[in-house]
């Protein structure tokens, strides 16, 4: 017996409430259908369960690297809580995704990905496939042969991301069904966040993964370019068996690392009140760890570096430590014991999120100025609340999930690094997050509402910018209308409230309701399940002397009485309050408001002095507004802005032509 | 004439005669500015009257700009973008037009007239054109193979585990082609003075002799081609430096003065490497016996005293 892995068995005795003892629940379980999954605590800072737990997986995973292919043998109790007798489960086979013919690959060449550019290019070794060798129920036999694939979203008949099994009798409600699965991965050359790159392995979505009873049915969708996933809470006892040189890391805690004589080791994790379970290896990982004091208890943060990116790694801790900070301040505590962030080799596993595990994405140049791994890492771990604990629907209701977590995105980032220089502030250039996710959702503002299933939109781009930029852009200004404390106690009511369930569109915003104790559907019929388009505009502004009828009229200064007229123009379709903050030559500002509900509407002022400027919303609260530029206007033009630009765009002009000249004639 | 004399002689024409300097920089500028005349009456409207215009005069917001070529105001971006090209290749052509009269300045020692700098040109016209031609048909197909080696040597150092490799492998090909490129030119630098200086119809013998002379030559000549270069390398960081350090964003004189002495100092930098071509020629290749046959061409009444240019190589 290997030392390692006594010290293991005497941590195991030491856990009490542990892992351990799961494995005498396993077998309970599997020899007792009706018994309940395992209560453990280990892998949360919880003295008892935080969720209802409906599913246990145990898996037995042997890996090699050099063929990028896992035999896995999986043991699943699943606990009958929907209150019917169920004689049918699907399960999703993810990786079944990266084939020709399948709905991913055809989606992808139809409306593009963030990740393979041109699959005419490729190669068969690139797909990637999870096979199931056997199938058996406890109790009802081998069912391999009664497995067949679904297509329960396109009927594309080629697509094998989902299957089913018939059982030949029903669970009972409250009945626990154990399924015994033998299944054969073929990991994809990474893409959609999994898969191999040279020496580096994502494994995510690799395992047979049962899907969710929702509203009455089962919700369990193929597997698109724009989806993500959908799981119930449950309980994870995973063994990775992998050469002894990958360094490796996972979701849960570590339980043990046991060498076997055959040059392999085997790890073992467990995770509680999680709902999937990935992990990562590499011989050549850079591993930085600390431990940070959360309310529950403390986190252990494990930082997974590329070598050539050890530099950043306390960019990395420091931002991961900061943002959880902030969530467990504004939204509520973190209670997991562990979170792991990997720096994955390639952008195709870069910005992902798992239960306790995330990650991020950095090159080698990054310079301290630009804080994309910053954002992918605060948006990562952000999932861990929208995604991890308010475990909502990212098949059918992306936006909440994505969008939410783009919004406390905004609010951490801004909160840490800057409301206009949380992206980018170097050499004088500065951009803000929520500059970034109002321009992509401005360029399609009017093709998809946010309630879109995800597999439906028009295209990526209207996809991401409507997802992630618009849904962030309706909170940020909803705070307006709300305010800014009212909104962030809303989030941290719905995350307490929803935590560890499946919430949908109204649990959310029935909570903003309640919180701020106002209707607020006329702004979500517009902005959440509309395509409107908010465009306002300072149409025009004039100054009339009063005295023009007089012969020889004079204008005196302070004297002459004027009539100014202001002129709004809502030129698009969504129908909002806003203010509008007039200034007169004299130093004199006057604040109105307009509800917005006509086309246009004008404003007049007599004053001994002319009006000089006019701005909309000039606290600046609405993101929504298609076009910014429009919506102030001065009656003294400012050459500034242009000549600067003109400046740039001729000095660029310049140098192409000394360019041209220098290597041409 | 070693390196550092190649430099010097370069160098003291270029500063004898910074009136080419200033009146190529006065063309790039003019057309520049012509070229940006579309984009300045895209922007303007949309930003003279605007508040929201401030996020691009204090500071710089680059998703701000995003979001101004984005607008339909503002038109598509190749309606902005075609012009610039167009006067960019405007200054490339008027340059290779042009240069044979600075050539002619370079490789005398009286100030030549405006009339004899128009004639040079004139008469050096097509047979310019055709050393262009000539460049291109040698200069593409070299680059060409160079970038495709750079590709393939990418592809294959991006299948190694060490992240930076294909960093490294780009950069040093980089480095490799802009060296191979400078011989090039350098070779065609050296032809275009030999077409000036003996008023050489046939393009093709020009270019080989510059070819012999630049393998012949070649350390010294690419050494003060390449400082020069660094020297414009250290020009344009030392420039983007002084702006950021120095130039409020809000200064709009301010960016176009150290933008525009930038851009002045790069004319000059490519100017002081025809110089150096220039009296290289005069130092090493017209005293040379297998040049013979030298016959200064008929310019009228300033006609160059090529004795005198031999013996006293500026």
């Amino acid at each position: 017996m290997h030392r390692r892995f006594r010290v293991g068995l005497l941590l195991f005795g030491c856990l009490g409430n542990s892992a351990f003892s799961q494995s005498s629940a396993a077998k309970q379980a599997r020899s007792e259908p009706q018994s309940l999954i395992p209560q453990t605590t280990s892998a949360i800072n919880s003295p008892k369960p935080m969720s209802e737990r409906v599913v246990w997986y145990t898996i037995d995973a042997k890996y090699d690297p050099s063929k990028h292919e896992l035999f896995g043998s999986e043991v699943l109790a699943y606990r009958n809580s929907t209150g019917q007798p169920l004689d049918h489960f699907p399960f999703h086979l993810y990786l079944n995704a990266f084939q020709p013919k399948s709905t991913w690959i055809r989606e992808a060449r139809r409306i593009g990905t963030r990740d393979v550019g041109n699959y005419d290019k490729w190669k068969e070794e690139d797909f990637g496939s999870d096979e199931i060798e056997s199938f058996e129920v406890e109790g009802m036999g081998d069912l391999t042969s009664a497995l067949h694939y679904i297509q329960p979203d396109d009927n594309n008949k080629d697509d094998k991301s989902v299957i089913e099994a018939v059982l030949p009798r029903a669970v009972a409600p409250g009945e626990t069904v154990v399924f015994k699965i033998k299944f054969h991965d073929r990991f994809p050359e990474a893409q959609a966040r999994t898969g191999y790159k040279k020496d580096f392995t994502l494994a995510g979505q690799w395992f047979p993964k049962v899907g969710v009873w929702w509203h009455g049915a089962w919700n369990c969708h193929q597997f698109h370019p724009t989806t993500e996933f959908f799981a119930d809470f449950g309980v994870f006892d995973v063994k990775v068996t992998l050469p002894q040189n990958q360094v490796i890391g996972a979701s849960g805690i570590e339980v043990s690392s046991v060498s076997n004589s055959d040059g392999t080791k085997t790890v073992t994790y467990h995770g509680d009140d999680i709902h999937d379970f990935a992990w990562t290896a590499s011989p050549r990982f850079k591993v930085g760890e600390d431990t940070y004091q959360g309310t529950m208890g403390p986190v252990k943060l494990k930082v997974m570096m590329q070598p050539a990116h050890w530099s950043q790694e306390t960019r990395h801790a420091k931002i991961l430590k900061e943002t959880l900070e902030h969530f467990e301040r504004w939204y509520g505590p973190y209670p997991y014991k562990t979170i792991t962030l990997v720096d994955p080799l390639g952008q195709e596993a870069g910005g992902m999120e798992y239960p306790t595990f995330i990650t991020g994405d950095t090159n080698w140049w990054m310079p301290d100025g630009l804080y994309l791994p910053e954002l992918v890492v605060e948006h990562e771990f952000g999932h861990q609340y929208w995604y991890g604990m308010v475990a909502t629907n990212e098949f059918e209701e992306a936006w909440m999930d994505e969008g939410l977590n783009s919004y406390t995105e905004v609010k951490i980032l801004d909160d840490i690094l800057g409301k206009h220089t949380s992206v980018l502030n170097m050499f004088g250039l500065t951009a803000g997050e929520r500059d970034i996710q109002r321009a992509s959702y401005i360029s399609v503002p009017d093709l998809d509402p946010m309630t879109r299933k995800a597999w439906q939109f028009a295209n990526f781009s209207s996809y991401g910018g409507v997802t992630y930029g618009k849904t962030a852009s309706v909170l940020l200004t909803l705070e307006g209308v709300i305010g800014e404390d009212t909104m962030q106690k809303a989030m941290h009511v719905y995350f307490m409230k929803y935590r560890f369930t499946h919430p949908s569109k109204d649990d959310f915003l029935n909570t903003v309701e309640e919180v701020s104790g106002k209707n607020l559907r006329w702004y979500f019929d517009q902005a959440v399940s509309g395509t409107q388009v908010f465009d306002y505009q300072v149409m025009n502004m004039t100054a009339l002397n009063t005295n023009w009828y007089e012969k020889n009229p004079k204008e005196k200064k302070g004297e002459t009485i004027y009539e100014s007229n202001l002129m709004l123009h809502r030129k698009g379709d969504f129908q909002f309050p806003a203010d509008v903050l007039v200034k007169f030559e004299n130093g004199d500002t006057v604040r109105e408001r307009w509800d917005g509900q006509d086309r246009w509407t004008r404003f007049s002022f007599l004053k001994n002095s002319k009006i000089a400027s006019a701005e909309l919303d000039p606290d600046h609260t609405i993101q929504l507004d298609r076009n910014n530029f429009d919506n102030s206007l001065t009656r003294n033009p400012s050459s500034a802005a242009t000549s600067k630009l003109t400046n740039l765009w001729s000095f660029v002009t310049q140098t192409l032509s000394q360019f041209l000249g220098w290597w041409i004639a | 004439m070693s390196e550092s004399r190649l430099l010097g002689s370069g160098w003291s024409a270029v500063r004898k005669n910074i009136r080419y300097v200033v009146w190529f920089w006065l063309l790039s500028l003019v057309l520049a500015r012509l070229g940006s005349s579309a984009f300045r009456n895209q922007v303007g409207p949309v930003l003279d009257n605007s508040m929201y215009a401030d996020r691009l005069v204090h500071g710089f917001n680059p998703v701000t700009l995003i979001e101004l070529l984005s607008l339909p105001q503002t038109g598509e971006l190749r309606g902005l973008t075609v012009p610039s090209y167009i006067s960019a290749a405007l200054f490339a052509i008027a340059t290779l037009l042009l240069v044979p009269g600075v050539l002619r300045q370079y490789t005398s020692e009286y100030r030549v007239s405006r009339d004899e700098f128009f004639r040079t040109c004139g008469r050096n016209l097509w047979r310019f054109v055709r050393l262009a031609l000539l460049y291109a048909l040698i200069a593409l197909p070299v680059a060409g193979i160079l970038f495709g080696i750079r590709a393939w040597l990418g592809s294959l150092a991006d299948k190694a585990l060490e992240e930076l490799l294909p960093f490294w492998v780009g950069t040093l090909m980089l480095l490799l082609i802009f060296v191979v490129m400078t011989i090039v030119r350098i070779w065609f630098d050296l032809a275009e003075v030999d077409v000036v200086v003996r008023d050489q119809n046939a393009v093709r013998k020009s270019v080989g002799a510059g070819f012999r002379y630049t393998w012949r030559y070649l350390g010294r000549l690419l050494g003060a081609y390449v400082g020069i270069s660094l020297i414009a390398l250290v020009v344009l960081v030392g420039g983007i430096w002084l702006w950021h350090v120095l130039v409020p964003p809000s200064s709009v004189f301010g960016a176009f003065l150290v933008s525009q002495i930038m851009l002045g100092l790069w004319l000059a930098a490519r100017f002081w490497q025809r110089a150096v071509a220039a009296a290289f020629y005069m130092g090493e290749m017209l005293v040379s016996p297998s040049f013979s046959g030298f016959r200064p061409p008929d310019m009228g009444a300033a006609t160059v005293s090529a004795p005198a240019a031999i013996a006293n190589p500026s």
